[in-house]
């Protein structure tokens, strides 16, 4: 079963979203050339999902949890402190290029809320000055 | 009383984990293996609760030299984190259960796939299949048998909708996340056109599990219509939230949330959504019922995908109506327009309800007009199930008070 054991595209794409933190035009390009994709359809995959991104992030991406269970655990507080503390909103980055902020769908620690993730890692129990404490020790 | 069955090998090493499931199975055919998890009645665990047995045996008739097994962990219904429970602390099960099915339907070939989200799960995961492979329970004549089985695993990459099994496919195939028109159903022409089984990591863990006994456990668990256990993720306003195992029928919501979950935190219960935020709520006078498939659904709800969030009667139910709104309106796929201009029009409502802190008649109206024409008209479980929450808080909470 030869596409079995090729590599599957959206596994492609995360490699490069983690190493480079974005998925540039020659990344684009080369794939397209590679797996014979016309550019628009890739761009148009990439588009679909959230975790990809066409720009340059930070060197650290905050993700927030928003559904219920941490909205009920006052996630709203977390991003406003975030926010705040960065001065920066929802989908930007610092201008040092070292964090983006990202509110985003259940993260499944529905039981440890509110809860955010940087990069690969969870924060769970959060509170704003625990927040402010894990981003502040961050290099 | 939590009743530990899918979750007995809990603690258990790796090294120490007997896979006494796949090695009865191996020693069955195939077809009894199929019988044994029919008999069993096992139900999609991820929320559409089809017969898992039915799936099997349908594939295994579709004549084909490839077909594939999917396992879907795309686990992304707000309240729900059984299945990252499922991988972080049991992954040779899950895997396990993907090769039993593989081995009863015919196929060589399997996938994972989990949401990108999940980083703790997916190297959990990564290193259970290389290790499973080094003790040949991966790979070629697996425990010296002639049956040969892969596994490959994928990450989503945030997109709530690939957890809909054609959408998941598509995904896999590296295109947008959309759901495809059904029929053919997967298990005739899924991956790559190929017949493909896709199952939910609970469910083919369960399998897993009934697999290790000599006999069927499951008919000695639950009622007659739901058999087995379930693992509810509870979350919200409760003192001890948590993945608990209920035996069907044992138990009730109330006591669920009462006993195994702590309580119910605040000045009282304001509702419960039982299956996640594609379910109804159930309220004060509904929430004393039994925890099955038939007693949900006769008080016009739904196990779902057992994610149970407990709300107290303290909070502002229109901020929880305008929050699951929002995350509709983001993640549907677009495909279906009722679906897509459905829910973004519900928003709108939802959005000016939320301003005024009350609805008018006319609005709950109007919302329950839409979500029927969404959920007959979209063509995945997404659209079908994406209004239900919305409406039945309206309903229960405000119709009568309104005008």
């Amino acid at each position: 079963m030869e596409k079995y054991y090729e590599k599957e595209l959206l596994e492609e794409l995360h490699d490069i979203q983690e190493t480079y933190g974005f998925i540039s035009e020659e990344d684009i390009l080369r794939i397209s050339e590679k797996r014979d994709i016309p550019k628009a359809h890739l761009y148009g995959v990439i588009s679909f999902y959230s975790m990809f991104h066409l720009k340059p992030t930070g060197k650290y991406i905050i993700k927030v949890c928003d559904s219920v269970s941490c909205s009920l655990n006052h996630s709203a507080d977390i991003v406003k402190v975030i926010k705040e503390h960065l001065g920066i909103g929802e989908n930007e980055t610092t201008r040092d290029k070292k964090f983006s902020l990202e509110v985003v769908e259940c993260l499944g620690h529905c039981d440890e809320g509110p809860v955010m993730i940087i990069n690969d890692t969870y924060y769970t129990h959060l509170t704003t000055n625990k927040v402010v404490q894990i981003l502040d020790n961050l290099d | 009383m939590e009743k530990i069955f899918l979750k007995s090998d809990l603690g258990k090493s790796f090294e120490d984990y007997e896979f006494s499931g796949l090695k009865n199975s191996l020693k069955m055919e195939q077809t009894q293996v199929i019988d044994k998890i029919k008999d069993s009645v096992l139900k999609g665990r991820g929320g559409a609760g089809f017969p898992a047995g039915i799936k099997w045996e349908t594939a295994y008739h579709v004549e084909d030299d490839i077909k594939f097994v999917v396992c879907n962990a795309d686990e992304g219904e707000p309240g729900t984190f059984k299945d990252r429970f499922l991988m972080e602390n049991l992954p040779y099960k899950v895997i396990e259960g993907i090769v039993i099915c593989g081995y009863a339907i015919g196929s060589k070939y399997g996938y994972i796939y989990i949401r990108g989200e999940y980083t703790q799960a997916i190297k959990i995961i990564r290193k259970t299949i290389q290790k499973m492979y080094e003790r040949n329970i991966l790979g070629n004549n697996i425990l010296g048998t002639d049956f040969s089985f892969d596994i490959k695993l994928v990450r989503g990459a945030g997109a709530y909708v690939c957890g809909d099994e054609t959408s998941l496919i598509n995904s896999i195939e590296g295109e947008r996340g959309m759901s495809r028109i059904k029929p053919p159903l997967p298990v005739f022409e899924g991956l790559y056109g190929k017949p493909t089984v896709v199952n939910n990591v609970e469910t083919l863990s369960a399998a897993a599990e009934i697999m290790k006994y000599d006999y069927n456990p499951y008919l000695q668990l639950g009622t007659e219509k739901s058999k087995g256990t379930k693992l509810v993720s509870i979350s919200g306003d409760v003192y001890k939230p948590g993945v608990y195992e209920v035996e069907f029928g044992k138990m009730t919501v109330k006591e669920i949330v009462n006993e195994l979950a702590g309580g119910v935190k605040g000045s009282g219960l304001g509702f419960v959504i039982p299956g996640g935020i594609s379910t109804e709520v159930l309220t004060e006078n509904e929430w004393d019922v039994p925890y099955t498939y038939e007693d949900l659904f006769k008080i016009g709800t739904n196990i779902g995908s057992g994610g149970m969030i407990v709300v107290s009667k303290d909070r502002n139910y229109l901020e929880i109506i305008k929050n699951v709104s929002d995350f509709f309106r983001d993640e549907t796929c677009g495909t279906c327009f009722p679906c897509r201009e459905g829910n973004k029009n519900i928003n709108k409502m939802v959005s000016e309800i939320y301003e005024r802190g009350y609805p008018m008649k006319k609005e709950i109206e109007i919302i329950s007009d839409i979500k029927n024409a969404v959920s007959l008209a979209a063509r995945c479980g997404f659209g079908e199930a994406s209004v239900n929450l919305i409406l039945s808080i309206l309903e229960n909470f405000y119709a009568k008070k309104v005008k």
